[in-house]
């Protein structure tokens, strides 16, 4: 139990040359247990998004390693960095990015359609998702006619639904005023028992109650690391998931 | 990916659901491409399908020489159409004629040399009419109808002359001038037969029957001098031996010329060569022109896709977020630029051969429709689909996921 999904060894993430360089992430090691519920805070431009952005594979780093299950993804191709995002990773931002055109139960099946899922299959699982954040009612409105509270839910419903390996989280309360943040914030404790892997960054100190490690990074380094659950006491999944790899899609 | 083929065919209906009018002026743009493409190729395949049916009512069994130049076929035929003497550059002879009715599997042969002359009588004179001066033989080969009168004989070529439909109207004022005289080069001749009037102008003799005069050729050498031979038509016993024979004529006729080629035998669909290269031609300008009005479409295409492409620059990036790669990205636009132009390619299909359906209302030809037709204008539909959706789909597709969540619209 306790086993590592992510270890990050000397993570540098550089922008410009010469005068003009400078450092979002400066050898930055971070090793992300299966259960953790992390909370990065620090100042703006500390690197906290540049991190998520990485750990997410939506950038690259500069140099350094990325072990994902085992597997040094830093380097490999981007298609398999999507296949990656699509199967193990789940998003929610600040600005809960629903597509405005699609319905919310076609936003949270999603990611399903890039693991390639037939369609009856993702409208179940979304549908199955959307109920667990008490969205049942709402699967055929657009997200414009949801409150903001009800995207963010719909949001994290998608992160899910692929069963990922581990949720990033960039200020998702961010935009939500502090009774909603709270029902939000629940909702992700909720999935956090249930044995998820939650990576979140924030700006809000009274949110910290949640995590279970908080992280204060200062110029693209850890400043401080505090655990406060015990690793042995991690929530962990009923059933580590042994994803099936026998239907692997050729490319 | 059979998967996602139907989820990028979904998401391309609907967003071209969502800017019906967008995409509907998209589609027009391509559709009159397309109409335009279709109403050329049914035209000029009815005028091919016309010279055909032509060629089939003088049967297969026909074999024709004709002088050639050196120059290449498009050259020569539109030297043939500008120069006004093209009937001086002739090589072959009257002679020829009869030695090619001396190969065996010849039944017959008559030359066609034509000339245009001045012919006069009493009342009338047409200054510029067509003689064709020929054998009797001709009458045999040629189905033609006679309105009054009859073709000329061995007995009276020396004397007697036919006339097409038109000319006896202009020259006698009436339809039936049998046994009255013209003139011709100083001398006389009774007008023996009148021709039924002929409806459809194309024939592969080049002759407009209904404005001719036909006398013996050796008459209208005596009278004009150094007449060249345009034409030899020769017919076969058997058909079977149609290209053997056209072989032997070609080999008596190179030793007569003392090795020059300076003369086509043709048989067969090479028949109606001259008519249906000019045919080409003038279908090949028809359609660069026609083309560039399919550019024009596709490049509306292109526009309209650069445009959803920017307009949807957030949706991309929250799709590369939740796992699409840029291949999936870039399928998605392909198939939307794809389906406009396809339904685009429907749209003209249909409105070009109304178009070509109201052409034929008012002129001769009668809509040709193959399955060829519609086999070049569904290739060149995805043609222009491909061709103008790369552009924009690469676009799309390249775009970076971070500063793409970053957009807002």
């Amino acid at each position: 139990m306790n086993e590592e999904i992510i270890k990050i060894t000397g993570l540098t993430k550089r922008y410009g040359y010469g005068d003009a360089e400078s450092f979002a992430l400066k050898d930055f090691d971070l090793t992300i247990k299966r259960g953790e519920f992390i909370m990065i805070m620090g100042p703006s431009g500390c690197g906290k998004t540049t991190l998520l952005n990485i750990i997410g594979l939506l950038d690259r780093a500069t140099s350094g390693e990325y072990i994902l299950n085992d597997r040094n993804i830093a380097n490999i191709s981007s298609t398999r960095q999507a296949r990656i995002r699509a199967k193990k990773i789940g998003f929610i931002f600040q600005n809960y990015n629903l597509i405005d055109d699609l319905p919310i139960l076609e936003n949270v099946a999603l990611p399903l359609v890039y693991i390639g899922q037939p369609r009856t299959v993702r409208l179940k699982n979304a549908s199955e998702a959307l109920k667990r954040f008490h969205l049942g009612e709402k699967e055929y409105y657009y997200p414009w006619q949801l409150s903001g509270g009800q995207q963010q839910r719909a949001a994290i419903a998608r992160a899910i639904v692929s069963n990922p390996e581990i949720i990033l989280a960039d200020e998702p309360t961010g935009n939500l005023d502090s009774r909603t943040s709270y029902i939000v914030m629940d909702e992700l404790k909720k999935i956090h028992e249930e044995g998820n892997t939650i990576v979140m960054v924030t700006h809000n100190p009274s949110l910290t109650t949640y995590a279970t490690r908080v992280i204060n990074m200062l110029d693209g380094q850890i400043d401080t690391d505090i655990k406060t659950v015990d690793d042995k006491n991690l929530p962990q999944p009923i059933s580590v998931k042994k994803k099936k790899r026998s239907k692997r899609r050729k490319r | 990916m059979a998967m996602l083929f139907r989820t990028h065919l979904k998401l391309a209906r609907t967003s071209i659901k969502e800017n019906r009018t967008r995409s509907f002026l998209t589609c027009l743009g391509i559709a009159i491409g397309i109409a335009s493409i279709i109403l050329i190729l049914s035209l000029t395949g009815s005028i091919s399908k016309l010279i055909s049916s032509e060629l089939e009512s003088i049967g297969s069994d026909l074999i024709v020489v004709r002088p050639s130049s050196t120059k290449d076929g498009i050259t020569s035929v539109i030297e043939e159409l500008t120069s006004s003497n093209s009937f001086e550059r002739s090589t072959l002879k009257v002679e020829d004629t009869k030695s090619i009715s001396e190969i065996e599997q010849v039944t017959v042969a008559a030359p066609i040399a034509l000339s245009v002359n001045t012919i006069t009588n009493e009342d009338n004179t047409v200054a510029s009419a067509t003689i064709l001066g020929t054998t009797t033989d001709f009458f045999t080969m040629e189905p033609l109808a006679f309105r009054y009168g009859t073709a000329l004989s061995e007995k009276n070529k020396e004397t007697s002359v036919v006339i097409g439909h038109m000319l006896s109207l202009y020259l006698f004022n009436t339809s039936n001038p049998v046994g009255r005289t013209l003139n011709f080069h100083g001398q006389r001749f009774i007008v023996v037969g009148v021709l039924e009037e002929v409806t459809d102008s194309i024939n592969f003799n080049n002759i407009d029957y209904n404005n001719i005069l036909i006398m013996d050729v050796n008459v209208l050498n005596d009278l004009i001098g150094s007449l060249q031979v345009q034409q030899i038509n020769a017919k076969v016993a058997n058909t079977s031996e149609l290209a053997s024979t056209a072989e032997a004529i070609q080999k008596l006729l190179l030793e007569q010329h003392s090795g020059d080629t300076n003369f086509t035998v043709s048989y067969g669909d090479a028949i109606a060569h001259p008519a249906s290269s000019l045919l080409n031609i003038i279908s090949g300008m028809l359609a660069i022109v026609a083309s560039v009005s399919l550019v024009v479409g596709g490049i509306g295409v292109m526009n309209i896709m650069l445009v959803s492409v920017a307009e949807r620059t957030h949706e991309i990036g929250i799709r590369k977020a939740v796992g699409a790669s840029s291949r999936n990205i870039l399928m998605q636009f392909m198939f939307e630029s794809l389906i406009m132009s396809i339904l685009g390619g429907i749209m003209g299909i249909i409105l070009g051969y109304i178009l070509a359906f109201f052409a034929s209302s008012i002129t001769p030809f009668a809509p040709y429709i193959s399955w060829q037709i519609l086999l070049i204008v569904f290739a060149t539909t995805i043609g222009v689909g491909v061709i103008f959706g790369i552009y924009p789909a690469i676009k799309a597709a390249s775009k970076n996921p971070i500063d793409s969540l970053k957009h807002y619209r």
